[in-house]
């Protein structure tokens, strides 16, 4: 006979559910009710065990989230409390963030900077890799390991906590980090791979993503808020990369939208005060696929027009889509354009949620948030949030001609850290000059 | 432009139906053409709807009446001497489509009705007495007609 | 001399059938009920009527309840629990607790456990917005509706379009793996009612496979033929509220094609799961549960034995099944007991 709704969390840990006491979002969990989590759950707390066992053993050696990044703690899908370190932090950046969204990861820093939240920019990341292995491309698992495994000792090597910006590398993580724990030879392969340029194994406890760190950070940005969102209606977009790959692991909240989405984003709207819209195809790719933007485009721009922005906007009447990841602003943003080219009425301006803090803080919506990159008509949104846009595009301007003229652009600059490096960069790659 | 040229440069082409790919000869955005398949869009395939018009307009004949006993067994279609040529034709199919009225796939198939040899034979094992030799005929009325049969 | 009574536990269509029995044999029964009223799911659902024919409640379920309440040789102690057994068969002693902390200890010869089932809680799966999304309700919610003979949305309107999703906590290795036999044929009942009802409704049956096993085959067919009820093969992956309407997301799988269509109402055949009744008279009685927490009888094809000596088990606690299938199983139960009673009494 089954007692109660015992749950194994972890070896040592068991916690006893009953069906009146516990929220919905944990139910699901716990009983393997939820759908997302594809039966999974298991596997995944054991590979949490065997990490730790690795770690006793000293086969690997695991960042933990120490007291030193203020951790704070969510629930996740597998009804498990992760820490999400909110100082100190290693920008682990996105390859498409940097080259199309450039106003996604300046407005994370620059609320980083405001806050007084010490990070690390290091110019010695690599790109994942991940885009090829979702393109059926070049890499293979032990590759990607490996990738995965170098970023993660170098952000360990500078004592500071991976904070990853992009949804494809968070979730080709959460994959590689479970191939790597569960699988002996993998890991030894990999090893030698680390070996030869002087590294070693480096697991990270918990694998953030920056969503996840806004969630926590929700209550501090919106204590400095500058601007009334009251009139804002924002609809969200979850990446699937964040929470459909090893779905077990991100972050839900009963008091959001009932625990049934994820909660990142959703909550950030929320804690800003403006109204958080639902819509029926929420839980649709924006188009971008994991290899569909390669090699089936035209489905891709359309699927993203036909399944994402128009019923968001036919349903909604949604001022704003809110997403967190790269390829999704993207597709999403780029893909109105042509579908309008064809008469289409319905477009919806697309921000990331770094973006949208940072203005709703005061954030330049040009020189910070670098709306200018962004194709759908943000216009009427920013008049909406109160933001006089004329003016600032004047300022803008005119800063690029002072930087035309031979002045010096302003960046933005981490606090003074708190931790030192645990090695002086040995293995930095000397930049001339 | 013709389905044959429409989307030709689509990766999986096959797979998509001429008709939800919009490929206007002329297209551009703000002076700069992106005709072809810079700006090809394919629409979805979600069914969003019943339309039951055909279905009316097959029950109001003497042998369409039945249509609706059917409950989709293929019985028809597994002794049907033409389905096993044409695997287009199939009358098993074409009862749910009207029956359900998923007016697409009936716009899109509505030609292979004819294709029926009038035999009988599905009309005789039919456990529902459906009689679909009786339906494919009132079907082929009810397409070609507008009004319906009067 | 007089026997000892029989313990009958649980007052739905099993528990009254065999109370009746034993008492017409002249047996006495203590009949200890749960809830407030007698009659079990039916009466506490206000079924309207009963699948297959259309026969109402009260003309099956009513003769019995009157029966166990004005004879002689039955006790009903309603609002009651039992809560502990000793003895052996023929001479067992039993703790029964009412509602108000009143204790009694009785001896009986037998016991009759029909403890019946509880409606799967639609809102432990997210996907049908149970719960959450107003005009979505199940099956049980439907059924008092057409009772009433008003069935509305929850603005006042009356429904254009609805459809019924079948297998809600059914056949579902997330929820419960099991068929709930009869929630195929209670559906298209009410599908036919609610025709009858509202006339120019149209009504959608979204169903993985159509079971109804015997002669509710009827229904199936005069549901489609009769009154024109469509059927989906598929099953349902989100219902979504749009403020407005449902949609309804699905796959009609004889087309290979996703739907999602707009509903104005959702009706889900919640399935049926062993209640908390059942769940607390085995660990009363210490009675042996199967892999899905139904009684386990010793052997699975002969269901009134529990498997231990002067415990015999009835209806819906031992496994889904219909009304007609609850009240053969109580005679059944009955005749075990009445068996027993007469051997003690020889023995006495």
């Amino acid at each position: 006979m089954i007692e109660g709704n015992a749950v194994q969390l972890g070896k040592d840990e068991e916690i006893q559910l009953s069906k009146e006491d516990t929220k919905l979002f944990e139910r699901l969990a716990s009983e393997r009710k939820a759908k997302l989590a594809m039966g999974t759950t298991e596997d995944y707390l054991k590979m949490l065990d065997k990490m730790r066992e690795l770690e006793k053993k000293g086969e690997i050696i695991i960042h933990h989230v120490e007291e030193e990044y203020k951790p704070v703690g969510v629930r996740t899908l597998s009804g498990r409390e992760k820490k999400i370190p909110t100082v100190e932090l290693w920008q682990h950046k996105s390859c498409g963030q940097c080259g199309h969204i450039p106003g996604y990861i300046s407005a994370l820093y620059w609320i980083m900077a405001e806050l007084g939240i010490p990070f690390v920019d290091d110019t010695n990341q690599t790109s994942c890799t991940a885009w090829n292995y979702y393109g059926s491309g070049a890499s293979n698992s032990v590759a990607l390991s490996a990738v995965f495994l170098r970023n993660m000792h170098v952000a360990w090597e500078k004592n500071a906590y991976p904070l990853i910006h992009c949804g494809t590398s968070y979730g080709d993580y959460k994959e590689c980090r479970y191939l790597v724990v569960m699988n002996e030879d993998i890991r030894r392969r990999v090893r030698s791979i680390l070996n030869k340029i002087g590294r070693d194994i480096v697991i990270p406890e918990e694998l953030v993503h920056y969503s996840e760190w806004l969630h926590v950070m929700r209550q501090r940005i919106a204590e400095r808020k500058k601007l009334d969102l009251s009139d804002v209606k924002a609809a969200v977009h979850p990446a699937c990369h964040t929470y459909k790959l090893m779905a077990e692991d991100y972050t839900y909240d009963e008091n959001i939208l009932g625990g049934t989405r994820p909660a990142p984003t959703s909550s950030i709207i929320l804690a800003l005060g403006a109204k958080l819209v639902d819509y029926s195809t929420w839980y649709d790719c924006c188009g971008f696929g994991f290899r569909h933007i390669l090699t089936e485009r035209e489905i891709a721009r359309s699927f993203a027009y036909f399944r994402k922005i128009r019923p968001v906007v036919k349903e909604t009447g949604a001022d704003v889509l809110v997403t967190h990841d790269t390829g999704c602003v993207t597709t999403l943003d780029k893909s109105q354009i042509v579908a309008l080219a064809h008469g289409y009425k319905e477009t919806i301006p697309v921000i990331s949620d770094s973006q949208l803090s940072a203005l709703a803080m005061g954030a330049h919506p040009f020189k910070v948030c670098q709306l200018q990159w962004h194709l759908a008509d943000w216009k009427p949104f920013l008049e909406k949030m109160g933001i006089d846009w004329q003016k600032a595009q004047g300022e803008y301007k005119e800063y690029l001609e002072m930087i035309k003229k031979g002045g010096k652009p302003s960046f933005i600059r981490s606090p003074e850290r708190t931790l030192s490096p645990r090695s002086e960069g040995m293995h930095d790659i000397k930049i001339a000059g | 432009m013709s389905d044959e040229e429409k989307g030709k440069h689509i990766v999986e082409r096959k797979y998509v139906d001429d008709s939800r790919i919009i490929e206007p000869e002329k297209l551009e955005i703000g002076g700069i053409d992106v005709s072809g398949h810079w700006g090809t869009l394919v629409l979805p395939r979600t069914i969003e709807d019943f339309d039951n018009s055909m279905l009316k307009k097959v029950k109001s004949m003497p042998r369409g009446k039945n249509i609706e006993k059917c409950w989709q067994c293929g019985n028809c279609t597994a002794i049907c001497p033409v389905a096993h040529a044409h695997p287009e034709f199939n009358p098993r199919y074409l009862i749910h489509i009207v029956k359900m009225g998923y007016s697409a796939e009936v716009e899109k198939l509505k030609d292979t009705v004819y294709f029926c040899s009038g035999c009988g034979l599905c009309s005789s094992v039919c456990p529902k007495g459906v009689d679909p030799q009786g339906v494919m005929i009132a079907m082929s009325i009810a397409f070609k007609s507008k009004k319906g049969y009067r | 001399m007089s026997s000892l009574p029989v313990l009958v536990i649980g007052a739905g269509p099993a528990g009254l059938r065999a109370a009746t029995d034993l008492a017409e044999l002249n047996i006495p029964v203590v009949l200890v009920e749960r809830r407030k009223e007698l009659g079990g799911a039916p009466i506490r659902w206000k079924y309207h009527s009963l699948a297959p024919d259309f026969t109402p409640t009260e003309e099956v379920l009513g003769p019995m309840i009157k029966f166990c309440k004005n004879s002689s040789n039955i006790e009903v102690i309603e609002e009651a629990v039992v809560e502990g057994y000793g003895g052996s068969a023929g001479d067992f002693s039993v703790k029964i607790r009412k509602i108000n902390g009143e204790v009694q200890d009785r001896k009986v010869a037998a016991i009759i456990v029909a403890t019946g089932f509880e409606h799967f809680d639609a809102t432990v799966d997210p996907r049908y917005s149970y719960g959450k999304a107003p005009n979505v309700i199940g099956i049980n919610e439907l059924e008092v509706m057409i009772s009433e003979g008003k069935v509305v949305g929850h603005d006042g309107k009356i429904p254009k379009r609805v459809a019924f999703i079948f297998c809600v906590g059914s056949r579902d290795r997330s929820t419960n793996p099991w068929c709930c036999t009869v929630c195929c044929g209670v559906s298209i009942k009410q599908a036919i009612e609610l025709k009858q009802l509202l006339n120019d409704v149209q009504i959608y049956m979204i169903y993985m496979d159509i079971r109804t096993i015997g002669l509710w085959e009827k229904l199936y067919w005069d549901s489609m033929e009769k009154y024109g009820i469509n059927y989906i093969r598929g099953r349902v992956g989100e219902v979504f509220y749009t403020g407005e309407k449902l949609l309804v997301k699905g796959e009609d799988t004889l087309v290979r094609g996703p739907f999602e269509v707009l509903f104005d109402m959702v009706v889900l055949a919640v399935g049926i799961e062993p209640g908390e009744g059942t769940k607390q008279v085995a660990s009363a009685l210490k009675l042996k549960v199967n892999e899905f927490g139904f009684l386990a009888p010793k052997i699975p094809n002969i269901h009134f034995d529990s498997g231990k000596e002067g415990i015999f088990l009835a209806g819906t606690c031992v496994a889904p099944m219909s009304v007609e299938e609850s009240i053969a199983e109580g005679s059944a139960a009955a005749m075990q007991a009445a068996k027993l009673v007469s051997r003690t009494k020889i023995i006495v």
